[in-house]
């Protein structure tokens, strides 16, 4: 087994226009079994992803970006439908905001976008002359993460509602 | 032992995380008043020194932080979250903080490589 994965990871390393020789193919081989705690999961990785979910699995080359335009759709629909007409009350905008927070996760869900890990935060708060700022920073890698957001106002309440989408690597 | 200690790395330590926040709050905001001119400014600062402190711990983690800071004016907020992630490595953490003069929530949420 051991043999065979070697070999895929030579395989693997070769198809990526790796220069290096067969002797430093080894050690990077060993390095990633190193890390993992099982043999059997470098192979598994290779093959297909998303069979060990507990066993940490070793780093994959980089695929596709999040697509913005279909989620947008989402929290829009979601949060107005739901808002449309409500007062701000503490109880209802609790149980709201939880609520829209689980729609919106599930919808995107839907989009079935491989490897991606998903963050939904709803905000609903109550209008009354105060003032108010809402701010973020992210420390990942801009090639293939994102987010998309969405505020909604009525004469009561405002909403805001964010998606960040995190490639898996 | 290499086991727990490769767990103990890489796992999402919700004390740490949240005393990262605490000390940028103080040093950023401490006590004063909301301003409408500074509070853009506070918000940058405060996220940027939660991430810098962050990035400093050298854990294989992408990490994003947001913050909310609101004037004290009697009106209510409401905020949820919801992930779809690796329970196992991921975790997130939320600080609420206050003075006399504003509210500021700041959440932080950690996602293994």
């Amino acid at each position: 087994m051991y043999d065979l994965a070697k070999k895929k990871a030579a395989h693997l390393l070769k198809k990526r226009g790796s220069l290096s020789s067969l002797s430093s193919h080894e050690v990077k081989a060993k390095e990633t079994f190193a890390k993992t705690k099982d043999s059997i999961s470098t192979v598994s990785y290779m093959e297909e992803l998303g069979h060990h979910d507990d066993i940490p699995r070793p780093a994959v080359q980089m695929e596709n970006t999040y697509q913005l335009s279909p989620t947008r759709r989402f929290p829009v629909l979601t949060v107005t439908s739901y808002l449309q007409e409500e007062k701000y009350e503490p109880e209802l905008c609790r149980q709201m905001t939880k609520t829209i927070s689980e729609v919106v996760k599930a919808r995107v869900k839907d989009l079935m976008i491989p490897r991606y890990k998903i963050i939904v935060i709803i905000s609903i708060g109550q209008i009354r002359d105060q003032n108010m700022r809402m701010g973020s920073r992210c420390l990942w890698d801009e090639t293939c993460d994102n987010f998309s957001s969405h505020t909604f106002k009525n004469s009561s309440l405002f909403s805001t509602a964010t998606v960040y989408g995190v490639y898996f690597e | 032992m290499d086991d727990d200690q490769s767990a103990e790395e890489t796992a999402f330590v919700v004390d740490e995380v949240s005393s990262i926040v605490k000390e940028s709050l103080e040093a950023v905001i401490g006590r004063n008043p909301y301003e409408q001119k500074r509070v853009n400014q506070w918000v940058s600062s405060v996220v940027e020194q939660c991430l810098g402190q962050l990035s400093k711990l050298s854990k294989p983690f992408k990490y994003i932080v947001t913050c909310i800071i609101m004037q004290k004016n009697g009106a209510g907020l409401q905020s949820a979250s919801s992930c779809f992630w690796d329970n196992t490595t991921d975790g997130s953490c939320t600080v609420r903080w206050e003075n006399k003069h504003l509210y500021c929530i700041v959440s932080v949420f950690g996602l293994a490589i």
